[in-house]
Parts: structure tokens; sequence; C-alpha cells
């Protein structure tokens, strides 16, 4: 077992999940000459919603990204450690990226639709795994649609442009169109720092519906937001993760004093 | 402290009153251009204008041979009472007369008198079956300030035709400067009877002789005209059915006769258009056609009916050709007149003779009027007429239509504007410019659309930025060389290299993207362990060597490959299997330098469009498992297309203007055919090796301005799209 991680165990940082479907272990992260992750080791539980908290430039999207290697696409970034996904390892060089992408799918700050219909939005990635039959898109468009609650709105309008959507709504089809791939994992960037109130509380309730089927990992600036919806939450300052553990725990009574300092609106 | 904001507000307001000044400046510069070039154009639309300016009288029996000077000042007429009087056009006095009749013991005149192509000979018959031939002269000479016009009426010669004296129903006669004449005149009984009266001069002794020959050959049908040339070597004839004959003479003799159908109406007119080869055929009925010889499919040459103009309300009487370009005067019954154009097949002016019953018509030499002798009130009257007529070749067809011109088989697109002579026919259709326009376009959006688009993408969606910042300046370096120095080294360096490779290019063509693919699958089945080492776009390097490789090998194998494949030879290979000629100075050639000087600015245009898909786009379809091609190809082209459009236009409309490459790497040969093998002449090519050539004004000079007109109005229609679609593409990309 993890007798490794037992040995290094400090309760400010190991709430102590079982089977955890992603464990970063030590992962350090530069880009170019400047270290923006240090030695980070955390677990990540497998269906249920984890956060990631802190101030500005703390490095929780980078280490985000790190999960699905999009930090690959930025020139001079240098990684040491390693993500562990089941049994392989995300910085495998064997690994297909493309493959490890699909299965860990994510949805950005800004929303991004592309500027193509709602339905080929959503239709796109099953159409780069291959799927091509109307039917099974279809099949897969409705799915994915209703499951971001999104369906209703839009059901009549699958092939108008997805950017007539509001930006509530595009955030949502985003999500759809994340699921349509059937991740595992589904990481959310901020998914509504762009968003008013009511958007913002419609993503939440729909991550809570989607939390029965897929672990779900969110950063997010909005401390309200990480105490409503994650069931563990790590708060991260300077590159560094601070603290780690159930949102009941970090946010109710946390460990560390930086982390009562951030969470009580002293700093941030 | 409150002086800052206004000195501010002032700086403001002047620095966008002179941003506004510029592009305002910038706007009118180019209407400027715009305006100047339709001012110059214009005058091709102006209508001829014929006016009556002027009747003097003309003393003396009705003259039906006229003859002006370039200055109009004077006249010379030869009437029937066998006088020529030369008569100032001003008043019409008699300046100078002299009668070819004087020591005649036998009466009454001249049956006729005509003046023969050439326009310088007044000819008359005589009733006793001669025909006399007066060469008339004009000497200018200043006296101070003033101009003077001295006519001068040379020896008379004169051929006897029939020798039994009887007078000719028809005839014709020329005389050269060498003395040599020849008269044909058809008698009574319907024989036709030429005369040749040819001068040698002995070059010891200075002495002239004369020989005189004389054949004959019966004519069945009725001839009512004869026509003999200046050059006295093709004699036509028309008669009462309305057959055109025609017999090529050698030395006097004839050969055999040539007919043709002109329809039954009888031929009253006929007459050599300059050049001596477009006869214009004028008939009872009214009917005005114009003719020449064309070759048969039997090899040999006969009349053909090349244009009509509109039927006249009266019979066809008299025809003064031009002195200076294939237009031609009409007169005709009941006292219509016109002006027409043989080339550009246009009847320029119709309206009524200022003299009821015309006998006589000369078209005068500079072409800005014309004389008509007739009786009005009971005396010889001498009418003037003022034409203005600029710009008579120029019409819509014989720009962009097939035109038939003489001396071809069949109508076709041709530009030539000038020739060696005089009488040369400008044909000036802009048809095949346009073609070598869009020739040398198309070749070298060829090569420039899909490496410009390609590199591009690839630039800006898969190299490794660190390469991505040296190519770059590369590029730019590339958009900045002069097209001259391109031009240069296309034509002077490259095209007998090419010459030389050209197995090796067409083994490229064919192997380099082979090879490439072969690479990319090879590539594609290595490790993913191995692959995953290099950074991502690195790979590139590789299919550099890959590149160099497949080059040298296309190079290793080109004298092989030219030996199995195109028999040793391949410029021989190539006649004699599809029958194309091989120029050294051709598209490919065009193709590889205007496309080197294109490539960059599609290549600018495009990577911009790529570069400006917003990143989130591509991080979106990344993370939704895509590969890299899957983005570019399903995400990122989609978006960019617009901007690849514009690209594209652009570099359109470069290579539609670019003139230097054009006008050094090809051989200019106004040809029409898509022969990548073969050099073409392009509109901005044409203008540059024309525009220092052209007489200011003329209507070559302002064709010019019309394919300059045609350039800037394809190149701004083509930058106006460009430019829309671009702007409807920021507007997208300001929504994602």
């Amino acid at each position: 077992m993890s007798t490794s991680v037992i040995q290094t165990r400090d309760p400010a940082l190991d709430p102590g999940i079982q089977d955890p479907i992603l464990k970063i272990e030590n992962l350090s992260l530069w880009y170019g000459e400047k270290r923006a992750l240090h030695d980070i080791s955390l677990q990540i539980p497998e269906k249920q919603i984890t956060a990631f908290i802190g101030p500005s430039g703390c490095g929780k999207s980078t280490l985000l990204r790190c999960i699905n290697r999009l930090n690959d696409l930025i020139d001079g970034v240098r990684t040491e450690g390693d993500i562990r996904f089941g049994d392989a390892s995300v910085y495998d060089p064997r690994l297909d990226i493309n493959a490890l992408r699909k299965r860990i799918g994510m949805v950005f700050q800004k929303s991004n639709p592309f500027p193509k219909s709602i339905y080929e939005n959503v239709a796109y990635g099953p159409r780069i795994q291959g799927t091509n039959r109307k039917r099974d898109l279809d099949e897969i468009v409705e799915r994915s649609l209703r499951r971001a609650a999104l369906w209703d709105e839009v059901k009549d309008r699958l092939n108008d442009s997805a950017l007539g959507l509001s930006g509530g709504q595009q955030q949502r089809l985003c999500i759809a169109r994340a699921i349509a791939v059937e991740p595992e994992v589904i990481l959310l960037d901020e998914p509504c720092s762009a968003l008013d109130p009511i958007a913002t509380a419609r993503i939440e309730e729909l991550m809570q519906d989607l939390k029965s089927q897929y672990t779900q990992v969110i950063v997010t600036h909005n401390m309200q937001q990480a105490s409503r919806v994650s069931d563990y939450t790590a708060f991260l300052y300077l590159g560094e993760l601070i603290e780690y553990g159930s949102t009941e725990k970090v946010f109710i009574n946390p460990m560390k004093k930086q982390t009562e300092d951030y969470i009580t609106g002293r700093f941030g | 402290m409150s002086s800052t904001p206004r000195s501010r507000l002032l700086a403001d307001r002047a620095a966008r009153w002179i941003v506004s000044a510029g592009g305002l400046a910038i706007i009118f510069s180019i209407l400027g251009i715009l305006v100047f070039i339709l001012v110059e154009v214009w005058p091709l639309t102006y209508n001829a204008r014929v006016e009556a300016a002027k009747v003097v009288p003309l003393p003396g029996s009705p003259a039906g041979a006229l003859l002006a000077d370039e200055h109009r000042t004077l006249v010379a007429a030869l009437g029937a009472d066998g006088r020529v009087r030369v008569v100032r056009t001003s008043d019409g006095g008699v300046v100078a007369a002299r009668d070819l009749l004087a020591g005649d013991t036998a009466p009454g005149g001249l049956t006729a008198t005509s003046v023969p192509p050439g326009n310088r000979l007044l000819t008359g018959a005589t009733r006793d079956g001669r025909v006399l031939i007066a060469p008339v002269e004009f000497g200018v000479t200043f006296a101070g300030q003033d101009r003077v016009v001295t006519p001068e009426i040379e020896e008379v010669v004169a051929l006897p035709v029939d020798p039994e004296g009887r007078p000719l129903r028809a005839w014709s006669a020329q005389l050269d400067e060498e003395g040599n004449a020849t008269a044909a005149g058809v008698i009574a009984d319907g024989r036709l009877i030429v005369v040749r009266r040819s001068t040698t001069e002995n070059m010891m002794t200075g002495e002239t002789t004369e020989t005189v020959s004389r054949f004959e050959r019966q004519v069945p049908q009725s001839v009512t005209v004869l026509v003999l040339d200046s050059a006295q070597r093709n004699l036509y004839a028309g008669t009462a059915a309305g057959e055109i004959l025609w017999w090529p003479l050698s030395d006097g003799e004839l050969d055999a006769v040539r007919a043709s159908s002109a329809g039954h109406s009888a031929v009253t007119a006929l007459d050599l258009l300059i050049g001596d080869r477009s006869l214009v055929i004028g008939q009872e009925n009214g009917d005005l056609s114009v003719w020449f010889p064309t070759e048969q499919s039997d090899g040999g040459d006969r009349l053909t009916r090349v244009r009509d103009f509109p039927r006249q309300p009266g019979a066809v009487r008299e025809i003064a050709p031009s002195h200076r370009n294939k237009g031609f005067l009409a007169l005709g019954d009941r006292g219509w007149f016109g002006l027409y154009y043989s080339t550009s097949h246009r009847t320029l002016w119709t309206g009524r003779s200022p003299l009821a019953n015309g006998a006589g018509l000369v078209y005068t030499p500079k072409g800005d009027g014309a004389y008509l002798s007739g009786e009005g009130a009971g005396e010889g009257k001498l009418a003037a007429v003022d034409i203005y007529n600029p710009h008579p070749e120029v019409t819509w067809k014989s720009l962009f239509g097939r035109v038939w011109y003489e001396g071809a088989d069949r109508p076709e697109h041709v530009w030539q504007s000038t020739g060696g002579t005089d009488d040369f026919e400008p044909k000036l259709s802009l048809t095949p410019l346009l073609v070598g326009t869009l020739k040398g376009t198309i070749y070298s959006l060829l090569l420039a659309i899909p490496l410009g688009v390609f590199g591009a993408m690839y630039t800006s969606q898969f190299m490794h930025p660190t390469y991505k910042r040296y190519l770059k300046p590369l590029v730019e370096i590339m958009a900045s060389l002069p097209s001259v120095v391109l031009g240069f080294l296309a034509g002077l360096w490259l095209a007998p290299r090419i010459e030389d490779a050209m197995p090796a290019l067409v083994l490229m063509a064919v192997l380099l993207p082979l090879l490439v693919l072969l690479a990319g699958y090879a590539w594609s089945r290595l490790p993913r362990a191995f692959r995953n080492r290099f950074p991502l776009g690195t790979e590139a390097i590789l299919f550099v060597f890959v590149l160099a490789l497949g080059i040298w090998i296309c190079f290793a194998l080109s004298w092989p490959f030219e030996k199995v494949a195109f028999g040793g030879n391949f410029q021989q290979w190539l006649l004699a299997a599809t029958g194309l000629p091989y120029d050294q100075r051709n598209a490919v050639v065009v193709g590889l330098a205007m496309g080197f000087a294109v490539i960059p600015i599609i290549f600018a245009i495009a990577e911009d469009a790529f570069s400006n898909v917003p990143s989130n786009l591509v991080a979106g379809s990344l993370a939704l498992g895509a590969d890299r091609w899957q983005t570019v190809t399903r995400v990122v082209l989609p978006t960019a297309s617009p901007g690849i459009f514009s690209a594209i236009m652009v570099g359109f409309g470069r290579a539609v203007g670019e003139t230097m490459i054009v006008l050094m790497a090809t051989g200019n040969t106004p040809i029409m055919d898509w022969n990548p093998f073969n050099g073409f002449r392009t509109l901005s090519a044409n203008i540059a090796v024309e525009i220092p050539e052209a007489p200011h004004g003329e209507t070559l000079y302002r064709t010019l301005f019309l394919a300059a007109l045609l350039l800037f109005i394809m190149t701004f229609l083509v930058n106006t799209v460009a430019e829309l679609v671009r702007q409807r593409l920021r507007e997208r990309f300001s929504q994602l």
C-alpha cells in the first residue's frame, strides 16, 4: 500500500483518503527559471469534489493543468515529481497524452465553445474519438446536454451557433462537451468567475448532480463556492500546499494560521 | 496644474487632425489616380463627329477625282474636261492647272475619272480607249513663319488600253515611283485588257528603256468596276451580277481568276483600304462590306466577306479610304454619306452629304476632314467636311472579343499594337493580356498558396517557438526583396537552370510529397517514448533532412529519368508528345519567382489569422482528447478560414499587379494559352513595355490607360473583398 505516504504523513496535508483516483506525488514545476509549484503531494478522492483555493498566483490553476498535462503547451515548462492516475503515471513518456485527456476532461475559466453549432460542440469530442454515426451522436448529444441541465433550453436550436448562448449557458455547454466523451475526472478551472450569481448557482447545482458519476476538481477564487460545493479543499499559497483536508475541517477548523487568515479574509 | 490637461487636449486634437489629414490625403491621392486614369481613358468612348464646313466653287466640269494636301489648304481635282485644277480650299481660287488632253486631236474630254488606291494619282479614261495617269505631289516650304504648299502635277503617263480606240467600260491604272505603270480596262465586247509599261534604267549609261506589254482575257460577266492595287500585283473587279473577281498579276500577266459572290446586287464601288489588303465593296442595293483574302483549306487564298456594314438607302457610289488607318468614307445615292471603320466594325457616323449630287470624294491625309465635289446651282462645287474621329479602332468587342484581322484565317484575340509600316492594322485586344495576367497569377498562386498557407499553419500551430522566432524575420526579408532583383534572377539565372533541370523538377513534384508522407508515417511508427523525447515542433528538423535528401535524389536521378521517361530530351519530348513548345522564360519560371514574392504576403496574413485563433479554443479542443492535427483541422482552420481567404486574396492582388518579375522572366509574348512551358504577357508588363512608345493621346496610349484601369479595378476589388472578410473575422474573434 502507500507506505511511503504514511511515513511522511502530516495531518494538515493528508486527510487519509481511501483509494484516491489521482495521486500527486512531490510535484514541482518551473516556468523557465521561476519555480511555480513546490513539492506538492495530495490525493484526490474518486467521485468527490475537490477544491483548490488560494490567492492569485498561488499555482492552483497550474497544478490543475498538470493533471491533464495542458501545461505542455507552454514553452519552457519543466516538471519534477509525478501524478499517478489509476495505475499509470501521467508523466510516463510512453503515455498517449490524447487518451489521457479524453479520460480527464476540463472546463475553462472563460467559456470557450467552438464557433460551431451547439450540436457540433457537444459532438466534437465523440467525433474525435471516432463516433460518426448520426444516431449515436444524437444520443450522446442529448444525454450530455440533459446531464448538463441544458437540454430543455437548447433542444429546439441545436443547430444554432453556440456563440449565441448566454455566458452561463455557454459554460454549461462546455461542461456538456466535456462529459460527452465520458471522462473519469472533470477539471474545472474557475468555471464561474465570469458568471452572474444565478448562473453560478446553476453550475454549482450541476456539479452536485454530476458527483455521482465523475470526480471533479475545481479551482476557485470564491471561498463560499469552495465551501458550498466541495468535499475536500486544498489551500495553496506561493506554490506550496499549505493545508489539505475535508472542506468542513479546512473552513471550520483550519490547522494552519495562513489558512485561517486567508479564509477569514485577512489577505488574498 | 491646470495647464497639463489643456496641453494634453491640444496634443490629442493635433494628433487626431494629423492622422485624419494623412488618411484623407491617402484616400484623395488614390481617388486622384483613379480620376486621372479615367480622364485618360474616357475619350475612347467619344463618338465621331462629321460636320459640313464650307462650300466653295470648283470651276470646270464636275470632278470625279480629288486629292487633298496634308494641311487641307489645296485640293487637286480632275474634271471630265480633262483638266487638273488645284484650288485653294479657302476660297476656290485656282492655284495651278494643267490640261491632260493638251495637244489631243480627238475631241470630247474624259469618259470618267478616279483616284486609284495609294492616294497620289489622278486618273482618267479618254473616249479613244486610253488611260491617263497624273501624279500630284504637294510640296511644303516655309516662307518665314508661313507654310506654303506648292502643288506639283508631274508628267502625265498615257497608256493605250484598247488599240482600236474604243471607250472603256471600266478601268483602273497605277503608276509607281520608278515609272512602272499598269492600266486595266474592259472594253465593250467583254475583253479585259491589261497594259503594263515597265521602265528599266541602264546603270552604265543612265538611259531608260521602256517596254510595253499587253495581256487579254475574256471576262464572261459584265464588269462594272475595276481596281488595281498600288503595287500593281492584284486586280479586282466587281460585276453587274454582284460577283467579285480577283486576278493576281505577275509582271502584268493575269493569273487565273478567283471569283466570289457578294449577292445579286451589282457592285457599284470598289476600293482598297490602306495596306491594299482589305477590299471595300459597295453595291447597288446599298450594301457595304469589307473583304480580304483568307487561306482556304485547299491552301489557296480566296476573298472572304469579313464584315458587313448596315445597308444604306441608296447605291454606293464613292468610297474614300483613309490614308492613315482602316477607316473609310462612303457616299451614295439619295445623298447619304457615312464614316466607317473596318477593324472595329464600326459605323462611326452616317448622315446627309453636303452636296446633293456628289461626284468625287477624298478623305484628307490626316483624317481630319473630307472634300466632296459635285454640282450645285448649275456650277461645280467643292464642299469641305470636318471630321473629328479620335479613336475609331476601339469598341468593347475589339478590346475583348475576337476580331477578324487582315490576313488572319478567322477572328481571334490579338494584341499587336504597332507594326513596321504605316498601313499596319493595330490589334488592341486586351483579352490575351488578361489571360496572361491570370496565367501568371494562377501559376504563382499554385506555388504560393500551399506553401504560404501551410507554412503559416505549421509555424503558428506546430512549430517550436524557438524556431518561430527566427523564421518570421526570415520570411519578412523574403518580402522585402525588390521584385526587379527577383525578376532578374528568374530571367537570367533561374530560367536556364530550370530548362536543364526540368526532369528533376517533374520528379520532385512526385517524389517529395511521397517522401514526406513516408517519413511522417515512419515517424509515427517509432516508439512513443522515443518521440516524446523531442519537444513539440522540433520534429521539423528531421523533415528538413528528408527534403534535402529528396532534392538530392531528384537531381541525381534527373538524367537517367530524362533518358527513360523523356527519351533523353524533355523539350523535344514535350513537343513530340503534346505538341507544346518549350520556351525558356515560361510560366513555371514566373510561378517560382512570383510565387517567391507572394509567399511572404500570404504567409504573414495567414499566420496572423492562425495565431489570432484564441488559445482557449485550442486548449478546449486538446482537453477533449483531440490531437494537434485534429485541433488544427477541426477548430483552428475553420475559425481562421476567412483570414486564409483574405490572405489568398491579397496574394492574388499582389500577383495581378506585379510587373517587374513577369516583365523580366517571361518573353512578353501576348499569346493566349495555358501551357506552363510557354511565356505570356500581363497587363502590367504590357503597360511597362509599351507606354514609353505610345504617342500621347493616341488610341494605344488610352488603351494602355484602360489596361491600367482594369488592373486598378481588379486589385481594388480583390483587396476590398479581402479587407471586408478580414473585418468580419476580427468581429468573430472578438466574440470568442
